[in-house]
């Protein structure tokens, strides 16, 4: 079959509207945070998108060690390295907009700021130990296990222990994340830009995906020409 | 001589460019494209330079998902040719 999925094109055009709405939509006048509440529909969704990427990875490795096939590891690897590419975009995003409302590109006050970055290095960790081996079921098994511990933190490390500490972020001090320094209308872009942004993890993870497929595919050639 | 000529340059650039931002503050005249793009205090080019970065990415993915599905496709085609060729061989006598 050639061309594209239709999801695919069906996603190109969502993005391109949600982006284009975002931006033409009227926003209530919002103290402190002025135009750049719009970034509502743009930094949150890292976060969400990388939520799903790394359930995603959590089941992948849950599967590998059931059936030890080798395509669940590819899938596990590849989740997990587009759910670390949103949580980077997410961790800068929220940099630059924490210079222009709190004052700082970054504080060490900020639960949530630094938990984040400590759960983005967990899974620098985990590409750490995949490149230290060369079999690659050990690297699968051993990734697998070390993938379940890792994702088990995040939830602890992003939404738990922030909502419990005084914080500029909202969603913390136990405040809902739509406290009154956001808008209600703001719901209706932001809600499609998440499902955007999910879908477009999905395409990227798709292709990684394919790619290592296909990659593998030929090193097997390579090695076992007569097979 | 030499510092009044450094001066009379940095003047006339000085002036070009303060000409170009008098005439981006006046829309008499311009485009509705121009008129439009300058309006709500210019957030609509904030607008195009996301559009224009989505597209690239968008075609970038685009592109290396269609040349995956060639070698997908490439690959599939040479492992079937492989199999028909063996199954060949095996069924002469």
């Amino acid at each position: 079959m050639r061309g594209l999925s239709p999801w695919k094109y069906l996603l190109a055009v969502w993005m391109t509207l949600v982006i284009t709405v975002g931006f033409l939509i009227r926003i209530p006048h919002i103290p402190v945070l002025e135009e750049t509440s719009r970034n509502l529909f743009l930094h949150v969704p890292m976060w969400f998108t990388m939520t799903v990427a790394f359930s995603m990875a959590f089941w992948y490795s849950i599967r590998y060690l059931q059936e030890e096939k080798l395509s669940w590891d590819r899938k596990a690897e590849t989740a997990t390295q587009v759910g670390l590419l949103f949580g980077v975009c997410g961790l800068l995003t929220g940099a630059l907009w924490a210079r222009f409302t709190w004052g700082t590109w970054w504080t060490f006050a900020e639960p949530r700021m630094n938990l984040s970055a400590l759960a983005m290095l967990i899974f620098v960790a985990y590409f750490v130990l995949r490149s230290a081996f060369n079999d690659r079921v050990k690297r699968a098994k051993i990734s697998a296990v070390f993938n379940i511990f890792g994702i088990t933190t995040i939830p602890f490390l992003l939404y738990i222990i922030p909502r419990q500490l005084p914080s500029l972020h909202p969603g913390a001090d136990g405040n809902p994340a739509f406290s009154d320094l956001t808008a209600p209308e703001l719901r209706i872009i932001f809600y499609p830009a998440v499902i955007g942004f999910i879908g477009l993890a999905l395409w990227i993870m798709n292709v990684v995906e394919r790619y290592k497929t296909v990659s593998d595919r030929l090193e097997d050639r390579r090695n076992y020409p007569f097979a | 001589m030499i510092q009044e000529q450094q001066q009379a340059y940095v003047d006339t650039l000085a002036q070009s460019f303060g000409e170009n931002w008098q005439g981006a503050g006046s829309m008499e005249g311009s485009s509705a494209f121009v008129q439009m793009m300058s309006s709500n205090e210019l957030l609509p080019v904030v607008l195009g330079v996301s559009l224009i970065i989505w597209f690239v990415l968008l075609f970038f993915l685009v592109r290396v998902d269609l040349r995956i599905k060639a070698l997908e496709n490439e690959l599939d085609e040479s492992e079937k040719d492989t199999l028909t060729k063996d199954s060949s061989e095996t069924a002469e006598p």
